[in-house]
């Protein structure tokens, strides 16, 4: 077997060969960071684009060569948007759903997934596997009937019709019971057997323990309410309810070519902003939320 | 013995009053429409003859599917709902790939390109669709001396000629190209968030192996990374597709609730679809699309995962 | 080929950025593996053997110092061009590829002269696999292999492309006891049938002893002692030598030297010609005590076990170090299980003397350095 030794490096010149891979690798590095920096920037410039564009003016908009940089910085587009689109309004809606179902909803879940980590009852795993079921369904066979149920109970038009239909995901339960499971079911029988009561064990123990799953799930939640289009667009007719996306694209559906795109665009960052206020201090949680789940929104 | 029994019995009844908030809410809005859309789309003319005002009877029968797929512009729908998905997952996969494997293979810089990468992901669909639209529009259409937009700036920088994207007489492969370039900008954070995560898991000693046998670049990438990357890989095509037979908004950002460009062929889809029939009283109808979508969703699932379970080795 | 490892240095920068203390892995290692043997880095964790290791196969590159294989420099040669085998401790097999792919796979990366047909290749992996009995199996998938048949597998692959030098990373420990006996044996033997260089790196002294043509005692990043396993063993440089191989461990005790005599517990028990007074460590090859009843030291009796051939007495001593003194005499040796001591005699030449502050070997009488190297 000997004979079949590999050929080996002195017999070729290995100073030659060190510096090709050398080269070799600055290149690869080179093309890396390049092909990396491109994509970047193409990711970015939309909202580059967005940001400078809300900061012209319509003339210096319409140059037939656009300028990467406004040539007078128009604030006033800003107070434009705010009543062309009615923005004030469609913010507080979207705050008050946002934090109304987001509560409610952290309630219901918690409480959900506490029952299905910790209690035992007659078909809980028949039951858990019925809700895991109805995770495959796409949500728009809900809102056919959900439409229908809804104008029957007279709901329409009402901050009711945008919070309660969406206030139980049987993917967040989903979530909490797997973190609520990992929680030593010692700690439970030993707060069983101090006499402290379920809901006091649950916001001093589970609660605190699961912290990072329950930011991530308000976050998502919060992102929901703000990002939502369909379904108040479906219920709500009025500028009292509507939502801050509805107002963004109703106001603006101008397709003439003459719409005053630096009012749209100031619009688009005044919805944009708190999303990125959001991403760069709980990115964290996000990702988090993200990967385990995939669902946007 | 009988505290033990009294033990269950209590969690019986406790454990179904912490549930009843989402059991009560899951009845009404969750299991009663899967029933409820069964009844409609299979009830001959639902919403049709309720529009009219007529009491009537229940019909069983399957004329809501085969108006749907006859009459009611569905299988337009279909026909761009397919194509959307058929060029943006394959697309925004391998260039999610690529994006995760060259993000892994570098040091400097990493956390703060995985960042920008990640910012599409916390968007508001509509409102970045109409960013596009801006970026894509020729302002003062028509007039002698339009502004064609910077995109097609961009592209005259390479001699290309403006293209008119989205404006009134624009082509409907223009109209696609704009929107597959949104759906995949728009899809790149989730898939390089996951995969750039598996690549993160793969354990190190198998590109230290490689490395030691002389492996060269490529074929690590083909024959090490990619199949042991291969359950994440399923998991974002699966994903994807099941997103792409339910694009709606990203259309809606662009070209607005009309989902076409001024004159120009229609680019609902599916989901649109059942919106539209929806939003004029054809519950029937809707869900009938709606059952139609699930169970495409489903066979495509199905097929994914049947596939990924041959191809995913371990 | 011959391997020369040249003040070899590895300082990892330190982990907490606070605190600039640098870890220094190995320091300025100095020796030569001569072509066609089996040598075993032997040491406790983190002492610096798996980063040797590392270093010979490319995979880290040192701070200091040089490494040639045979004649030519590879110190800064990446691992692809240093035609090195290296098994991994967790075996690193592919877990997507059959074993007839994984061990194919290092065969399909050759390029320019060592260039393979397919017909080739094929039979180069049979090859490699009958050489570790694995020929069977080459349609399973690793995980439908159990530990002791990945490990061969493993090895097959990284000897199926004729490496000149074959390394392991601690091989056998995520075997069990049965088939590390047996693999070791096995890998003995396949080092002997190749004639390919071979370092494997473990933290058992007992499996680098019984196979090693050379063991490379380390602590700390620093070699202690360089020598055939038997040389090591009967002749240890230090303290931490003596203690570390042997099964069972050797028995330590305070003591010190009088008058060309060695004293424990106040006992003379031994002749030390050439030693001048002072404080030492005296350590006792389990098998250096000779149970006589006139004998020199004395201790106080805990338990006998009887094995077979050979018995065990355990005693204790108020001068020991070790929790308990640990000595095998022949079986024809009775001693009463009832009685409160027994006295030894102690063969001089498997008793060391180290002294009380460097820990290191004072020779006495015959006793002489052993030659350093190989």
């Amino acid at each position: 077997m000997a004979d079949k030794v590999l050929t080996t490096m002195h017999e070729k010149d290995m100073q030659k060969v060190t510096v090709a891979q050398k080269i070799t690798k600055v290149i690869v590095m080179f093309l890396l960071y390049a092909f990396l920096c491109t994509m970047a920037l193409i990711i970015v410039f939309p909202f580059y684009w967005m940001i400078i564009s809300s900061l012209k003016s319509t003339v210096e908009y319409r140059l037939p060569i656009p300028t990467l940089f406004p040539r007078e910085i128009l604030w006033g587009n800003y107070l434009e948007a705010f009543t062309a689109a009615n923005l004030g309004r469609l913010f507080l809606n979207t705050v008050i759903v946002g934090l109304v179902s987001t509560i409610l909803s952290l309630v219901i879940t918690v409480l959900s997934a506490f029952a299905f980590a910790r209690l035992e009852f007659k078909g809980k795993n028949a039951l858990f596997a019925a809700l895991l079921a109805t995770m495959m369904i796409p949500g728009e066979l809900f809102t056919i009937t959900n439409y229908v149920t809804v104008t029957k109970f007279g709901w329409l038009d009402s901050y009711t019709v945008l919070i309660v239909p969406f206030l139980v995901s049987v993917f967040y339960i989903y979530l909490l019971r797997q973190n609520f499971l990992q929680i030593p079911n010692e700690l439970y029988l030993a707060a069983k057997v101090d006499g402290t009561s379920d809901l006091k064990y649950l916001w001093k123990v589970m609660i605190p323990l699961s912290l990072p799953n329950l930011i991530s799930i308000t976050i998502l939640k919060m992102m929901g309410a703000w990002n939502s289009y369909v379904w108040p667009r479906l219920v709500t007719s009025t500028d009292d309810y509507r939502l801050i996306t509805n107002g963004l694209r109703d106001a603006f559906t101008d397709m003439s070519g003459q719409a005053n795109i630096p009012v749209q665009m100031a619009a688009v960052t005044v919805v944009s902003i708190p999303l990125f206020l959001v991403f760069i201090f709980l990115r964290k949680y996000i990702m988090k939320g993200v990967s385990r789940s995939g669902i946007k929104g | 013995m009988k505290n033990f029994l009294q033990k269950i019995k209590f969690d019986q009844w406790k454990a179904w009053i912490y549930l009843s908030p989402a059991i009560v809410l899951l009845l009404i809005f969750t299991v009663w429409p899967i029933f409820n859309t069964l009844r409609m789309a299979f009830w001959n003319g639902y919403g049709l003859f309720k529009e009219l005002g007529g009491e009537l009877q229940f019909e069983f029968g399957i004329k809501n599917f085969k108006w749907v797929v006859g009459y009611g512009g569905f299988l337009d729908c279909l026909k761009n709902t397919m194509l959307l998905t058929v060029l943006t997952v394959p697309l925004s996969t391998i260039l999610a790939l690529v994006i995760a494997v060259s993000l892994n293979a570098i040091k400097p810089f990493q956390r703060f390109l995985q960042t920008i990468f990640f910012l599409p992901y916390v968007t508001n669909s509509i409102a970045i669709g109409m960013v596009f639209e801006a970026m894509f529009n020729i302002v003062g259409f028509g007039t002698s001396n339009p502004s064609y937009g910077i995109i097609n700036n961009i592209l005259g920088v390479f001699g290309v000629d403006p293209i008119n994207w989205i404006n009134a007489g624009s082509g409907y492969w223009a109209n696609i190209a704009v929107l597959v370039i949104y759906i995949v900008w728009n899809a790149l954070p989730f898939k390089i968030l996951i995969l750039l995560g598996g690549l993160q898991s793969v354990n190190k000693q198998y590109y230290d192996a490689a490395k030691i046998d002389s492996t060269p670049r490529l074929r690590v990438f083909t024959k090490i990374t990619v199949p042991l990357l291969s359950p994440m890989i399923a998991y974002v095509v699966i994903t994807g597709f099941i997103g792409g037979f339910k694009e709606y908004s990203s259309i809606v950002g662009i070209f607005g609730d009309d989902m076409h460009a001024v004159g120009g062929e229609s680019l609902n889809t599916m989901v649109g679809y059942i919106y539209k029939q929806l939003g004029e009283n054809h519950e029937g109808d809707a869900s009938a699309a709606a059952l139609i979508l699930f169970a495409i969703i489903f066979v495509v699932t199905m097929i994914n995962m049947y596939v990924s379970k041959k191809k995913t080795h371990y | 080929m011959k391997i020369v490892l040249q003040n070899l240095t590895k300082v990892f920068p330190s982990r907490n950025k606070k605190s600039n203390e640098e870890v220094v892995a190995v320091s300025d290692l100095t020796f030569t593996i001569p072509d066609g043997k089996l040598v075993g880095l032997l040491g406790p964790s983190g002492c610096g053997k798996s980063t040797t290791l590392y270093m010979i196969s490319g995979l880290q590159k040192p701070t200091g110092g040089q490494i040639f294989f045979g004649e030519d420099d590879v110190t800064s040669l990446s691992p692809e061009n240093r035609g090195v085998g290296l098994v991994f401790q967790n075996y690193a097999l592919y877990p997507h590829m059959t074993v007839k792919q994984n061990i194919l796979f290092p065969l399909q990366n050759l390029k320019g002269a060592d260039k393979l047909d397919k017909n080739t290749m094929l039979e180069r992996a049979l090859e490699a696999a009958r050489l570790v009995q694995i020929d069977e199996l080459m349609d399973r998938k690793p995980s439908e292999l159990s530990g002791g048949q990945q490990q061969r597998v493993a090895i097959a692959r990284a000897l199926v492309k004729m490496p000149r030098v074959l390394l392991l990373d601690e091989p056998l420990s995520n075997l069990d006891a049965r088939l590390r006996l047996q693999t070791r044996e096995e890998i003995r033997r396949i080092q002997r049938e190749t004639g390919i260089t071979t370092i494997f790196v473990t933290h058992d002294q007992e499996e680098a002893m019984s196979i090693s043509d050379v063991i490379v005692v380390m602590k700390l990043g620093v070699v202690q002692q360089i020598g055939k396993p038997q040389t090591v063993y009967d002749n240890p440089v230090n303290l931490f030598v003596a203690k570390f191989l042997g099964t069972p461990p050797i028995n330590v005790f305070k003591a010190n030297v009088k008058g060309g005599k060695l004293y424990i517990s106040g006992e003379a028990v031994l002749d030390v010609p050439g030693v001048c007074d002072r404080d030492v460590f005296a350590a006792i090859r389990p098998e250096g005590f000779v149970p006589d009843d006139n004998g020199a030291m004395t201790c106080s009796l805990s338990s006998i076990e009887v094995m077979g051939r050979d018995v065990s007495i355990v005693s204790k001593n108020e001068a020991m170090l070790t929790p308990t003194i640990r000595s095998i005499v022949d079986a024809d040796y009775k001693v009463s299980a009832s009685a409160q001591s027994v006295k030894f005699n102690l063969k001089p030449h498997k008793v060391f003397i180290f002294d009380s502050e460097t820990e290191e070997r004072i020779y006495f009488g015959n006793q002489t350095a052993p030659e350093t190297g190989i």
